[in-house]
């Protein structure tokens, strides 16, 4: 009979607590659903097969990390939040004479049936909604999708334990909670008055200078190897400083204002500065989460999409001829050029086609020196590389450009990629040669574009000039041959298969074959799968910014009932106090929302020393990726806080209006 | 039924000790009606907690039905709060979400009664009250004074030794408070020892017995 009566507790706990618990639930089973979603695609065969699947896998394990971790904070955020607002409750039963294990007893079963409930309908919806993404992603990387049901063991067990854990987690945080809870705090709580914060003039000016801080490091770093290092200095940086600005700061800027006897002391500031303040200290923490949740979802939709928009111009960048050799040697040229018009003549057109040779080094620049190893040993032994260095001829430059440029024995034309070099001479050997000119683009090769390090590509005046580069150097000139053709991409990808076919069993060929079609699926590919992956924790963590928002509008209802009351027993008017209070909801609503798009324009110029790495083509595209999705961003915030207002105004003003008739 | 002997409780704040009460005794009979009144700060609450075996003393000895409290645990103190003491708050300190009904099961429930008994000790504890006609409402639905007569129903439904009352009145208008006042005198005289802490004066005189206290001392006043 008792073992029904803690079953009755416990579902009344949940029942009666609907308005808290149902949002809870809700997010606990869309977090399940989409860890098993995430998990079981990262163990699906199917998508280990597609093109580019390897990498998508991979991408998808990271994620699912992400998810994971995630989940465990949230979650756990979330539960302590419940725990809070029911404290009156449990000590209110206390004091009525219900034993500590008991209480305990109940939380227990409340977390089981919310574990067992969650988990149920988790996994339910995440087997459904799993194919659905399934074919999504095969629509995204270009496969073709098997329909059928799949259901994912290893994919469920993974869930279960994981979630079970969390689970296990929050059980131990509420029973602490609940021990925690003296019967004496519930009757004291009423005689206590709310206090006004006090600043803590310390943490606002710590928070200001980690945010700033954080923005001048992802504004000065130049350097896309040393951005991911930095990049993670400047996240926890600018996370700490949010948080300090938005607990300390604001308040600390509301006393400042207070301070302000000519701004202060006139009615429409003296209440919502004062209000503000109370309503900072209660919900600055929440206010600091939602604004990097926000953030969060903003670079990574704008990273991902800037990447699909540009995948095209990427590739074309990359493999700028539709079939390529680089680094390969004349007979190969010569062969590949045969095969590949054998190759055409059966439904295509070779619409162009080039050679040249260049002389290729990695290198070491010292101020204007480039240093490598070379023959003789001297300057030699470079431990470490910092760039390659490209020689051309000046000869195969206007020939490939169409240009008809000259230059002196000394002089040299100049393309460097991804750093700046603002010297007028360059040094390598024991020559010295003046920068005549600078070119904007170097010939189409596109591992100028792919390589991580800087390139410096340098078109010197003729043969004997590369000749003597090649004598000192332990490198030797290599050549690069391309060809255009004119038929779609099927016909292009069976040419470049079937030449790959012949040049296996050609004895004296050299090099390595590329073809654009095929790398443009792979890439997209890839691309795609960021920006699924992108969506997809977006997505989550948009239901977090959501919940939070939820939960901050109910607990500011509360509190606002109170305040609603007294200020009109002060004399304020009905109307008054109506738009002082909503002239505050507004404030700290889209503060955080103003803040994450400040965080966004200042991390964009380190993003896009990753996107270069990736080959983002061009920058302008993230402009508009990032733009555009600050205002879709926006249009969802509006559109939450238009909902979860009516929850806020339903608390407020029923107890108004009750008031007023009793008055 | 009550002995509260030499009881102390000190509160350090900062550097300062404070006695909320000091070396105050206090005895109470059963079926006694008692009010201790006092201005703020004096150590009312303090000693409605120790009665209310919500709080310990730091010294004394206090003796309820005989048995001293502090060879209790926690979780007996929880017991005995359930089964000996009725408790009516100035906030009345109903669980919104509950009905008035419900309100009133809920200490029952803990002390295990039977749902037929449990049934039928809440329909009596609200008659009593005078509120059986609303029981099926929620705290919110109630005015204030109802919901005050909800929580003393609450509160002798589990038939405790002792009805503890913190400024039961502090929250309502004279018209109500007679009503309160009232029902306590009932209380009384159908045999309940009933222990009342107030501030306010005419409240005060109501009861058989007033104990004055002051800065942490109690004197009796005779009427």
């Amino acid at each position: 009979m008792r073992k029904r009566l803690y079953n009755r507790l416990a579902w009344d706990g949940i029942g009666k607590n609907w308005k808290l618990y149902f949002p809870y639930i809700l997010s606990c089973v869309l977090t399940i659903a989409m860890y098993y979603m995430i998990k079981s695609l990262a163990l699906n065969d199917g998508v280990q097969a597609m093109r580019g699947g390897d990498s998508v896998v991979l991408l998808l394990g990271l994620g699912s990390w992400v998810v994971m971790i995630f989940a465990v904070i949230f979650l756990f955020y979330t539960n302590s939040f419940l725990m809070k607002r029911r404290k009156k409750e449990f000590g209110l039963y206390n004091v009525l004479g219900m034993e500590k294990r008991h209480l305990c007893r109940v939380v227990f079963l409340e977390t089981m049936y919310i574990a067992l409930i969650s988990l149920g309908l988790g996994l339910l919806a995440g087997v459904a909604l799993g194919k659905l993404m399934f074919l999504l992603l095969t629509r995204a990387l270009g496969g073709e999708a098997t329909l059928g049901f799949h259901l994912s063991g290893e994919a469920i067990v993974s869930t279960l334990g994981l979630f079970a854990g969390i689970f296990f987690l929050i059980l131990l945080n509420s029973l602490r909670q609940v021990r925690k809870t003296a019967p004496i705090e519930l009757l004291k709580a009423e005689s206590y008055g709310e206090r006004e914060p006090k600043a803590k003039w310390l943490l606002a000016l710590l928070g200001a200078l980690c945010l700033e801080a954080g923005y001048v490091i992802s504004q000065a770093v130049d350097d896309p190897l040393g951005a991911m290092f930095w990049f993670f200095v400047a996240v926890v940086l600018v996370i700490i400083g949010t948080y300090l600005l938005f607990t300390a700061g604001s308040i600390a800027l509301l006393k400042l204002l207070q301070k302000n006897r000519r701004y202060y002391y006139k009615a429409r500031h003296f209440v919502s500065v004062s209000g503000m303040m109370y309503r900072m200290k209660q919900n600055a923490v929440g206010l600091a989460n939602i604004c990097i949740l926000a953030t969060m979802v903003l670079v990574m939709i704008s990273a991902t999409a800037s990447l699909v928009a540009g995948a095209e111009q990427a590739v074309r960048l990359r493999y700028p001829y539709d079939l390529a050799n680089d680094g390969t040697d004349e007979y190969t040229a010569a062969w590949l050029s045969q095969k590949t018009a054998e190759a055409a003549a059966q439904g295509a057109v070779v619409t162009e086609e080039v050679s040249y040779s260049y002389l290729a080094m990695y290198v070491l620049r010292q101020e204007d020196v480039l240093v490598t190893r070379a023959v003789d040993g001297s300057p030699g032994g470079v431990a470490y590389t910092e760039g390659i260095a490209y020689f051309i001829t000046l000869e195969d430059y206007n020939r490939l450009t169409g240009e008809s440029r000259t230059l002196a024995e000394d002089e040299i034309l100049l393309y460097v990629s991804k750093v700046d070099y603002d010297q007028d001479t360059l040094t390598i050997f024991d020559r010295t040669y003046t920068v005549a000119d600078r070119v904007d683009s170097f010939l189409g090769n596109g591992k100028v574009m792919a390589y991580i390090y800087p390139s410096y590509c340098v078109v010197v005046r003729d043969e004997a000039q590369l000749s003597y580069l090649e004598e000192n150097s332990i490198y030797d000139l290599a050549m690069f041959w391309g060809a255009n053709l004119d038929a779609d991409d099927e016909t292009k990808i069976q040419i470049y298969q079937a030449l790959r076919q012949a040049a296996s069993e050609e004895e004296g060929y050299f090099g390595s074959l590329e073809c654009q079609a095929w790398e443009r699926d792979e890439l997209v590919s890839i691309y795609n799968g960021f920006f699924f992956l992108g969506v997809f924790l977006s997505v989550l963590f948009m239901i977090a910014a959501i919940l939070v928002i939820y939960y901050k509008q109910i607990s500011e209802g509360y509190e606002d009932r109170r305040r609603f009351e007294i200020m009109q027993q002060v004399g304020m008017s009905r109307l008054e106090v109506k738009r002082a209070i909503r002239s505050q909801v507004l404030t700290v609503f889209f503060l955080p929302l103003a803040m994450a798009g400040v965080h966004e324009l200042f991390a964009m110029s380190i993003i896009l020393q990753f996107m270069d790495v990736l080959m983002l083509a061009s920058h302008s595209i993230y402009y508009i990726t990032a733009a555009v999705s600050f205002a879709l961003f926006a249009g969802v915030y509006a559109m939450v806080y238009a909902l979860t207002a009516r929850t806020y105004y339903r608390i407020v003003s029923p107890n108004a209006a009750v008031n007023n008739i009793a008055a | 039924m009550i002995d509260l002997i030499d009881i102390s409780r000190v509160y350090q704040i900062g550097a300062e000790k404070v006695y909320a009460l000091n070396k105050a005794s206090l005895h109470i009979d059963q079926g006694e009606f008692v009010s201790i009144i006092g201005p703020s700060g004096s150590g009312k609450s303090t000693l409605m907690n120790i009665i209310g075996c919500l709080d310990m003393a730091d010294s004394g000895t206090y003796l309820l039905d005989d048995t001293p409290i502090e060879d209790y645990t926690e979780n007996e103190l929880a017991a005995i709060r359930n089964q000996k003491i009725g408790f009516v708050f100035q906030s009345f300190n109903l669980i919104n979400k509950l009905t008035a009904e419900e309100n009133v099961e809920l200490p029952l429930i803990y002390q295990g009664v039977g749902k037929a008994e449990r049934r039928q000790r809440v329909q009596e504890a609200l008659e009593r009250v005078d509120l059986a006609q609303r029981a099926k409402h929620l705290p919110n639905e109630l005015s204030g004074g109802q919901q005050q007569r909800v929580a003393i129903a609450r509160a002798i439904a589990t038939r405790p030794s002792l009805i503890l009352g913190d400024e039961p009145t502090g929250n309502l208008d004279s018209k109500t408070t007679g009503e309160i006042m009232k029902i306590f005198h009932e209380l009384h005289q159908q045999g309940n020892t009933i222990v009342l802490i107030t501030h306010d004066d005419d409240i005060a005189r109501q009861a058989s017995r007033v104990v004055h206290i002051l800065d942490g001392k109690l004197s009796e006043v005779k009427i």
